[in-house]
């Protein structure tokens, strides 16, 4: 198995299997971010495919020295994710009125039923998914992939500095939302087995 | 996770929700119907997009045709302006003409009659009339006058005599 610029060189070239390749070794990763990032399992997986759609479109497009062809590939979906959203929200307006109802959405549309196995996992998701992109995808990409900072920086097209003060307040709001859920207790640092966490 | 001041900041709960959250996704596996239409794509791609010439040039070339179509609205613009520009100073050129009267018409009644009259100044200072064939050594000026035929009349002008040319008729009479 070669590694992902024989890959990218292959796709360039005209060989379209590479993006096959690339798709095992990249696309459980992507659906995570994706689906961290979606509300619906079916939209993470279209994100995901149009990642891939647009991969095969432009191979040329990747430059080896901005970054890994992961860190690309998080980059083409953040974009397909953001323009989703973009478009949605002319769509769903009137649903968002409502915050129960959202969550309902989630809860009913699929990725909580695989995902979140417990109750308090699946209020946690909500309370990721209420928040702004820019510091959802900050937190899904810091936290939950745990990738470097410096990749991070060059998935999202942003300095260093902004990373860490976008995932600082990110880390912030979502802090208040779970306290506001009562999912954690601010004032003691102590787990909560009681609740399911382990 | 990342060993930094973020992550040691990070209150233990939710430090810990994130870890169970990550597990829960990590489980997380493409569906076969991804995979399929991945499959699909692949197989697709060398008649879809492999072929498909570069995409660049297009959009140079959409480009330029909309900044030439552009430039073509404006200059259609443009004269359209200028014409109706024209077509406005003509039209208000035409009433203002139209406002002054022609030539051959006067707020005067057109039935009136002129009448020179030859007169000197008397001793008082007035303009009194003279007969026209008198040897009056003073200096003569004729009075023109028009009665208009609604009964009012007026008095045109008065020049000295030598300033008209030619002789005088004394009251021959002029319809205007």
């Amino acid at each position: 198995m070669g590694d992902d610029s024989e890959y990218m060189a292959r796709l360039a070239s005209g060989d379209a299997n590479a993006v096959r390749e690339l798709y095992q070794r990249h696309g459980r990763a992507l659906l995570r971010f994706s689906s961290a990032m979606c509300r619906s399992r079916q939209a993470a997986e279209d994100m995901v495919h149009d990642t891939f759609v647009a991969l095969m479109r432009e191979p040329c497009s990747f430059d080896p020295a901005l970054g890994t062809v992961f860190g690309y590939l998080c980059g083409v979906l953040r974009h397909r994710v953001s323009r989703h959203f973009r478009q949605q929200r002319r769509w769903v307006a009137l649903d968002m009125e409502n915050d129960s109802s959202s969550a309902h959405a989630v809860e009913q549309s699929g990725p909580v039923e695989e995902i979140a196995r417990s109750e308090i996992t699946a209020a946690f998701r909500r309370a990721m998914l209420e928040l702004p992109l820019q510091h959802r995808e900050v937190i899904a990409l810091c936290d939950l992939e745990e990738l470097p900072y410096a990749t991070v920086a060059g998935i999202l097209d942003c300095p260093i500095g902004t990373v860490r003060s976008r995932l600082h307040r990110a880390r912030a709001l979502l802090t208040i939302r779970l306290a506001s859920l009562e999912l954690i207790d601010l004032q003691n640092e102590l787990p909560l087995p009681q609740r399911g966490l382990s | 996770m990342n060993d930094n001041l973020e992550t040691r900041a990070l209150h233990p709960h939710i430090a810990l929700l994130f870890r169970q959250y990550a597990r829960d996704l990590a489980q997380t596996a493409p569906s076969s119907d991804l995979d399929a239409r991945i499959s699909a794509l692949v197989a697709a791609a060398p008649r879809k997009y492999m072929l498909r010439p570069p995409r660049r040039w297009p959009g140079f070339a959409a480009a330029a045709g909309l900044a030439a179509l552009a430039i073509g609205v404006g200059i259609f613009i443009g004269m359209r302006l200028e014409h109706s520009r024209e077509l406005s100073a003509a039209s208000q050129a035409a009433a203002r003409d139209a406002a002054w009267p022609p030539a051959d018409l006067a707020m005067w009644p057109t039935d009136s009659v002129s009448f020179k009259v030859p007169a000197v100044y008397s001793a008082q200072g007035t303009l009194v009339a003279v007969d026209p064939d008198s040897k009056s050594t003073s200096t003569r000026y004729w009075i023109d006058v028009v009665v208009s035929n609604d009964g009012t009349f007026r008095i045109e002008r008065i020049v000295p005599a030598e300033q008209k040319n030619g002789g005088h008729d004394g009251v021959a009479p002029q319809v205007q």
